[in-house]
């Protein structure tokens, strides 16, 4: 283990066996219901007491645990060769793992505190966006960990990196977009946590009207008493006006955490590079590289439609480390024209000729036969349940189950209504909805791969969902021509296949 | 705004039409395998509860008759599957095709792919079969996973994909 260029096949300190111990807990912690079903089987049919099952059924998992462990322990080898290292793992399922030096984005390092005291670290490989088995070498020194960060630096190609400006840089930019008072409060009213509160108030209004109710003839009564004349109609007027000031208080409280956060709000293109400034006391800079960016997301619920308004994200891969979120570069609020204008800066030099705007005429509208989808899956199967489960209970009136149907044909009609696609020759725009609206737009060079999915119902009617997967999600077309798709699925194919830039 | 230039599709390649490797068929002795293991669970269950209840005969038939149907389906269903997956190598990329009533079709292209894996469960290698798992970013909802492949066909296919990723591509 002391040098990284004898090629030949190495094992960790038998320290890892504690890793391996805690990644098979871990194994079981997250699995616990399946895991647990057998114990709970045994205690339940072994004739002894509870206690005595529980000893054994534990010291058994115990032993299970160490031998487990120290097999794993075994298995586990790896060779560093001079472009990749190589792991091979696994007890019952043996798993050989190959990782180019030039696909690691970072390498990480941990350390429990026993690893602490022996001064060992565990090494994980960070590669770009990939969320599934990512390589980990347990216990090894961290001169060793520090001498693979060293070759896997000297892979790495030069970057070319823009060097950030600093703030008085900054101000000789001219701003892309700046956002002033009126923007805040628009930011603050489509602040979804107002429109949270106020559909709470709504809601338990409605639940608990008797209660309510008597809270009113109680405050009624008591101003009858205190001699103050007052009818139950003033006592709901008054009511209703705590009600408003509630929901003012907390629509006043967005509107001055939007302030906060984006007061003076600038952004700047830098080389090629997005940042942003903005904050009441605190400045909060972002920055994005463009060529970071997976997709383009607009954003517009039913607050910001009525101010015709969106949230645009310029959204980036997903990091493979274990919050799993996306990266994401937000612009609170934009309208029509700049979203076009940023969208048209942000996807060059290839792409920004489409529009996102939803409302645009270009979009394609997908099949009718999707509705019959979201009917069939949301509203005719699980109601066809209901009624069978509860008819040997209600009877006849189990067939009530079947109004279900009618949101679920308004939620079909309107996502029907609402999705669409637009594309040229570079890129691709999807277009969503319920109440609101959501396009997606995306270069189809960065797509990481494509899949054509087709029920027995479309084949028969030659239609295909065409799903394009990003570094930062899924995107997917629902219910388009399965020749449309698949004329699709070879372009995108025959983009990314002839791309030599990279994709993230 | 919008421009719609036309694009030659015809001189596009296509992956209509391609000749599909089958998987190896002793997967479906594998899966079978697997079904007959997996069943003990549900027919210990009933057998449990049945006894627990007292159930007399006529009503045992149901659960049993159930599970039966359910076994026997899905004993046949095992050879349906397997005959309707399959893939292709093709030079840039690898296409993988799935599914009965939902049939779906996934292409990979190489200079996507992350990292590549094989692996065998003690089954797997009592049958001689392997899995090809190929990672690309973006999350392991769609990473392609190909089971019941041949053990050395799934290497060769390993080093073979593995060759080609990274090629052609300039680093961020």
């Amino acid at each position: 283990m002391k040098t990284l260029d004898d090629g030949g096949w190495h094992r960790t300190s038998p320290w890892a066996i504690l890793f391996f111990a805690a990644k098979i807990i871990k194994f079981f912690v997250n699995n616990a219901w399946q895991a647990l079903a057998p114990l709970f089987a045994y205690v339940y049919a072994s004739q002894q007491d509870v206690v005595t099952s529980l000893i054994i059924g534990g010291i058994a998992a115990l032993i299970g645990l160490v031998v487990f462990s120290v097999l794993s322990y075994l298995m586990f080898r790896f060779r560093v060769g001079q472009n990749s290292i190589f792991i091979r793992e696994g007890v019952l399922k043996k798993t050989q793992l190959d990782i180019k030096f030039e696909r690691i984005q970072g390498i990480n390092t941990k350390q429990n505190p026993v690893y602490r005291a022996l001064k060992l670290v565990t090494v994980s490989f960070d590669t770009a966006g990939s969320a599934g088995s990512e390589g980990n070498l347990p216990a090894v020194t961290r001169e060793f960990a520090d001498s693979i960060r060293q070759r896997v630096s000297t892979v790495e190609k030069v970057t070319e990196d823009v060097e950030p400006t600093t703030d008085a840089d900054i101000a000789d930019l001219p701003p892309l977009l700046q956002l002033d008072w009126r923007d805040m409060i628009r930011i603050g009213l489509a602040d979804r946590r107002a429109l949270i509160v106020f559909a709470f108030i709504g809601g338990t209004f409605e639940q608990f009207q008797d209660t309510y109710e008597s809270w009113i003839m109680a405050f009624a009564t008591r101003m009858f008493a205190s001699g103050a004349d007052i009818t139950a109609v003033q006592g709901v007027t008054v009511f209703v006006a705590i009600a408003s000031v509630v929901v003012l208080i907390f629509v006043l409280l967005s509107v001055g955490a939007a302030f906060l956060r984006y007061h003076n709000y600038a952004l700047y293109l830098d080389g090629r590079r997005l940042r942003s400034v903005g904050g009441l006391f605190t400045r909060h800079e972002h920055s994005m590289d463009l060529e970071k960016i997976q997709t383009l997301r607009l954003n517009q619920g039913i607050v910001q439609r009525w101010l015709r308004r969106y949230r645009l994200t310029a959204r980036q891969a997903k990091s493979s480390d274990h919050n799993r979120a996306s990266k994401s570069f937000d612009i609170p609020v934009v309208n029509d024209a700049q979203s076009d204008e940023l969208r048209a800066i942000l996807q060059v030099p290839e792409g920004g000729r489409l529009t996102q705007v939803p409302r645009d005429p270009s979009f394609q509208p997908v099949s009718a036969f999707y509705m019959r989808s979201i009917l069939l899956y949301a509203g005719a199967f699980p109601a066809l349940l209901a009624m069978l489960v509860t008819w040997p209970v209600v009877g006849a009136r189990a067939l009530i189950v079947f109004l279900w149907l009618v949101p679920v044909s308004l939620v079909a009609y309107r996502r029907w209504k609402r999705a669409g696609y637009l594309h040229d020759d570079e890129e691709i725009v999807r277009r969503s909805g319920f109440l609101g609206y959501r396009t997606s737009g995306l270069l189809f060079r960065k797509v990481q791969r494509v899949t054509i999915k087709q029920s027995r119902y479309q084949r028969r009617k030659g239609l295909a969902t065409l799903r394009m997967q990003m570094a930062s999600g899924g995107i997917y077309i629902p219910y388009i021509p399965q020749d449309v798709a698949m004329r699709l699925r070879d372009y995108i194919l025959y983009k990314v296949e002839s791309s030599t830039k990279a994709w993230h | 705004m919008f421009q719609n230039p036309e694009i030659p599709l015809e001189e596009l390649p296509t992956a209509v039409d391609l000749n599909w490797h089958a998987l190896d068929p002793t997967y479906i002795k594998l899966l079978r395998l697997q079904l007959g293991l997996f069943i003990i669970i549900p027919l210990v269950v009933i057998t449990f509860v049945t006894r627990e209840a007292g159930a007399e005969m006529p009503y045992l038939l149901i659960p049993y008759g159930i599970l039966a149907a359910i076994a026997i389906w899905l004993y046949v269903f095992a050879a349906i599957s397997v005959r309707h997956c399959g893939y292709v190598l093709r030079d840039k990329d690898m296409l993988f095709k799935k599914g009965v009533i939902w049939q779906s079709v996934v292409a990979v292209p190489f200079n996507r792919i992350q990292h590549v894996e094989t692996s065998n469960t003690p089954f797997d290698r009592r049958f001689g079969l392997a899995s090809l798992k190929l990672f690309t970013a973006g999350g392991s909802g769609g990473d392609l996973k190909i089971d019941g492949l041949p053990a050395n066909t799934a290497e060769q296919l390993r080093l073979h994909i593995l060759e080609k990723t990274g090629a052609d591509i300039e680093d961020a």
